[in-house]
């Protein structure tokens, strides 16, 4: 039997149900929300020297590390930042010299720890769940059709669906970023490859220039795994739970969970474990500090596709065999 | 009666301690309605389940045209269509686009079927609204011509006349009535109501408590219901004394002045000439359905619903 019908099937039921329209409408409104904020931001407090505004975003920041008892993880992060602004600045380097193609790379990693992951499950969380709520699944499942074969299409409609979020979420970045910063730029050297010194130091001696492009596809490619890999847990969700609202609320607490962690327990080092833990990677490809320290891109890109393949394991064994009650 | 096409076999589900379904068997034959009688909660609807692969069951099987839903799957349910428990579609495509979604699970050719589909259950016009319009009629109309997009030779409807008014009912009926008499299909229909049953099967199951209780011809089985009279007539204390004394120990008085009497059609004219003549006036008389409630008491010997 065909396999292609039945992903048309579910990226119709997708489309349809207005899901995929309401994703891409809060998206758009995000970005631009973000653009405003960043462009009125600069003309305020920006002077027109760049030497300048550095330097004193450095001062300010020093100040922070001597007055206020910041947690382990921000202190880490701001020591970092006045590194690397320390090394553009001795580099005469506009560390915030931006353009189109660097909004939409920070995008990339703004957007990889809550964003995406939320929007994916917006789609994954009612995927299978919905057909319970609305007993349609006694027909899909009554159909001449094997029950793993029906979840595979919606398995791979949903990867589709978060791809596209994120590649629409990159091209708007870029256009609407382009409109505030111009359009060029996506062959200008890009500084990757920052690390941290046990001692806390900023270790340049690994920093080049690559072209931006090619960390922005980095980016974005490391966004939509972690989207991806919490699409598939929160498919296993919805295929457990049977209930949309109860798949959303345990997926959204895990991700808020994600969040708060590093900052008020760094020191349990076994939440690197965790998925949520793993999904800012594209911020920690570049060279920033990870939320706890010795967690690297290939250990968290391991990590995601272990819980990923679990979840998939769980989700198709217990759809497969579960009586249908609904 | 030949192969049949649709048999459960010692069918039994236990849902932890309480067993909902216990050893249930039956056969339909090709071109036959076969009735699935009983009260509500008594396992229709869990019967039906395992009858079309929703749930395992823990003992006993499932074949269509012979092939086992447990084993071949694919195979079996190409030849069934069904509604389970209601007709749930979609509401948010419109009844086209069900059907072009359901169509595209099954073999090629089935989408070809839908203009045919829509006038034979009489949904023409409406077909390009959205489902979330549709009156629970037509939501069951619908529900039917999806079942039937594969061309089935099992159809398996469970409570078809729920919620429907009687003219839809009544059309429900011709249509199963003609699915099977001219098309030849087997239909599985599954309901609570007596009368339901009674005008549209040709043979009928009835299960109490996850039982199978009896399964027969429909006449035969409404031959082993009571049936009677309910006479409305005042004044009521004598009334009651003539009735006493034409059909002793089979009146009940069921309100001041309305009897219940357990007699067929024959005997009434008698008691109505001497109701008369002792000075009663005969208000109504009509004649009480036998219902699904009569039946129980018929076969499990008192034992109520």
């Amino acid at each position: 039997m065909k396999f292609l019908p039945l992903v048309e099937n579910e990226v119709l039921k997708l489309w349809k149900r207005r899901r995929f329209r309401l994703v891409l409408a809060i998206l758009i409104a995000l970005i631009g929300i973000i653009v405003f904020a960043q462009v009125e931001g600069r003309r305020r407090f920006h002077t027109k020297d760049w030497r300048i505004d550095t330097q004193e975003q450095v001062a300010r920041m020093r100040n922070w590390l001597r007055q206020s008892r910041l947690p382990d993880t921000q202190r880490r992060w701001v020591q970092f930042e006045i590194a690397r602004l320390q090394y553009h600045l001795d580099r005469n380097i506009n560390p915030e010299d931006t353009s189109g193609p660097l909004f939409s790379r920070g995008f990339a990693s703004a957007s990889s720890y809550l964003l995406l992951p939320l929007l994916a499950i917006v789609f994954a969380a009612d995927i299978v769940s919905s057909e319970f709520s609305e007993g349609t699944v006694k027909l899909l499942l009554t159909r001449p059709i094997g029950r793993r074969r029906v979840l595979a299409s919606k398995l791979v409609a949903l990867l589709l669906a978060v791809g596209l979020t994120v590649l629409v979420g990159g091209i708007v970045a870029y256009l609407f970023g382009g409109l505030a910063y111009g359009y060029r730029g996506w062959g200008a050297p890009f500084l990757t490859g920052f690390r941290m010194t046990p001692a806390e130091a900023l270790d340049s001696s690994a920093v080049r220039a690559v072209p931006l492009w090619q960390d922005a596809l980095l980016s974005f490619g490391l966004a939509w795994f972690a989207a991806a890999a919490v699409a598939v847990i929160g498919f296993m969700t919805s295929v457990l739970l049977r209930s949309t609202a109860a798949s959303m609320g345990t997926m959204f607490a895990a991700l808020i969970l994600g969040t708060i962690l590093p900052r008020l327990a760094s020191t349990w080092e076994f939440q690197k474990y965790l998925f949520v833990t793993n999904l800012p990677l594209p911020d920690y490809a570049t060279g920033t500090p990870p939320p706890i320290p010795g967690m690297t891109v290939p250990f968290s890109v391991a990590v995601l596709a272990v819980w990923a393949a679990g979840a998939l394991a769980v989700s198709f064994e217990v759809f497969a065999r579960r009586d249908v009650l609904a | 009666m030949g192969e049949p096409v649709l048999a459960a076999e010692h069918l039994t589900k236990r849902f932890g301690d309480r067993t909902a379904v216990s050893d249930v068997s039956f056969e339909v034959p090709a071109g036959e309605v076969f009735g699935f009688l009983g009260p509500n909660g008594a396992g229709k609807t869990t019967t039906i389940r395992m009858l079309v692969g929703l749930a395992r069951p823990d003992r006993g099987r499932v074949r269509i045209r012979g092939l086992d839903v447990a084993k071949e799957f694919s195979r079996a349910m190409a030849h069934v269509g069904c509604i389970v428990e209601s007709p749930d579609l979609y509401p948010y495509l419109t009844g086209r686009e069900n059907l072009l979604h359901f169509a595209r699970m099954l073999p090629d050719g089935a989408a070809a079927r839908i203009p045919g589909l829509a006038s034979l259950v009489a949904l023409g016009e409406r077909l390009d609204d959205k489902v979330s319009t549709y009156s629970l009629g037509m939501r069951q109309r619908l529900g039917i011509a999806q079942a039937l997009l594969g061309a089935p030779d099992v159809l398996i409807l469970d409570e078809p006349a729920n919620g429907l008014d009687p003219a839809g009912i009544r059309e429900i009926r011709r249509l199963v009535r003609s699915l099977a008499e001219e098309r030849g299909i087997s239909v599985f229909v599954s309901s609570h109501l007596l009368s339901e049953v009674e005008q549209m099967c040709d043979r009928v199951a009835i299960i109490h408590r996850g039982k199978t209780l009896s399964t027969g011809p429909v006449a035969e089985l409404l031959s082993r219901a009571a049936s009677g009279h309910r006479v409305v007539a005042r004044p009521g204390e004598r009334a009651l004394d003539v009735l006493e004394r034409v059909f002793p120990g089979r009146v009940e008085r069921e309100g001041p002045e309305t009897f219940l009497v357990a007699a067929g059609g024959a005997d009434i004219p008698a008691a109505v000439r001497a109701l008369v003549e002792a000075g009663v006036e005969v208000a109504a008389v009509e004649r009480r359905a036998s219902t699904l409630e009569d039946v129980f008491l018929e076969i499990t010997g008192g034992e109520t619903v």
